[in-house]
């Protein structure tokens, strides 16, 4: 296959060939998504060590499983579930995660608006982020960062869209005081 | 700030390695749909399971009689204890595998479960309003099974078969 006509392929239809007939354009999979993976695993874990090591697993147990992926879903949403239990049982193994409560720091009095929430992580996210937990990371960083919609999120997290708006909604509240703080 | 990389690693790499010397495999298909197939074979069986232990549970209650005070501490101390318990605990089991669906957190999930719950329980409760249990302790496969329970709540069991006017095995106390 013509490497212009791979980069064309969606993913969906690049895992079936992968499957049927050619696994090692499996690298092209590994290429689209590595940075945005690593970014992601990074922002759960609040180590990029550990958020490496979260991907390569990932990859290679979608690898493995290729043959258990429906590809009438968005293979995005599937490999993103895989990293996030991957960074997961890791942060789960090393223990680093922080809480904080939803009524820690002060209130400003600001609205925050949805700009100034994205323009907040971009700058100082790993700042920020770090210090929520991890429920509420993971949603925040997915919509701003990752610019997953709603319904990709509930995929990737596995819990009812209405809970992810819940959970963003919150999230903003907080990131707002931890980033005010700072 | 996180820690950062030392220098950066490159999946492509390390994985296309392993996939070209077959370090790593696919599973194949089939593992997967045997895998789907069990699981739905199980919670069904499990449903069933549970339907079954709730009527039995309803039935060695009911054959107790009203509960007057010596009766609850008798039923208490000779109750098959085990039916019940089994029962929750399957329910438990089925909750737990209802989850690893994909539907589960796209709908409301409690609502699912205490759906689960009053369909075993309405099951049970049908299946001994019917009177199956008469029919099974007195032949069948069954059998065996309903004097064992019998023994085991604490009433010598009569012989099988026998029961004028069709009360059967169990039903001399209802």
């Amino acid at each position: 296959m013509i490497i212009g006509d791979i980069s064309e392929l969606s993913d969906e239809k690049l895992i079936e060939i992968i499957r049927g007939t050619d696994r090692e354009l499996y690298a092209e999979i590994i290429k689209r998504y590595q940075a945005k993976l690593m970014r992601y695993a990074g922002y759960i874990t609040g180590d990029d060590n550990m958020g490496a090591d979260a991907v390569q697993e990932s990859f290679i147990k979608a690898y493995v499983n290729l043959n258990s992926f429906d590809v009438k879903k968005k293979f995005s949403s599937w490999i993103y579930r895989i990293v996030h239990n991957e960074a997961i049982n890791l942060v789960n193994k090393h223990k680093k995660q922080v809480p904080i409560s939803d009524e820690d720091g002060y209130n400003s009095g600001i609205d925050l608006e949805d700009d100034f929430i994205k323009s907040e992580l971009i700058s100082h996210a790993h700042g920020c982020l770090e210090k929520m937990p991890i429920i509420y990371r993971e949603p925040l960083s997915l919509l701003y960062l990752e610019e997953r919609s709603y319904e990709e999120i509930s995929d990737i997290l596995r819990i009812p869209v209405g809970t992810v708006g819940t959970r963003i909604n919150r999230a903003k509240g907080i990131m707002k005081k931890i980033c005010q703080r700072h | 700030m996180p820690k950062t990389l030392k220098k950066p690693v490159n999946f492509e790499k390390i994985i296309m390695e392993k996939v070209k010397s077959n370090e790593i495999s696919m599973k194949p298909r089939w593992y997967f749909v045997a895998g789907s197939v069990c699981s739905v074979v199980g919670l069904a069986s499990l449903i069933i399971g549970v339907s079954f232990l709730v009527n039995l549970s309803l039935f060695l209650l009911r054959k107790h009689g009203p509960m007057g005070q010596w009766r609850l501490q008798q039923l208490l101390v000779s109750f098959p204890w085990w039916v019940p318990m089994l029962a929750v605990g399957g329910m438990v089991l089925g909750v737990w595998m209802l989850r690893k669906y994909d539907f589960s957190y796209k709908k409301n999930f409690w609502l699912i479960v205490v759906g689960l719950i009053f369909s075993v329980i309405l099951a049970g409760v049908v299946i001994d309003g019917l009177g199956l249990n008469d029919v099974w302790s007195r032949q069948g496969p069954m059998r065996r099974f309903y004097q064992q329970v019998e023994i085991q709540d604490g009433n010598a069991p009569l012989e099988s078969g026998q029961g004028k006017g069709g009360a059967g095995f169990l039903g001399r106390n209802q």
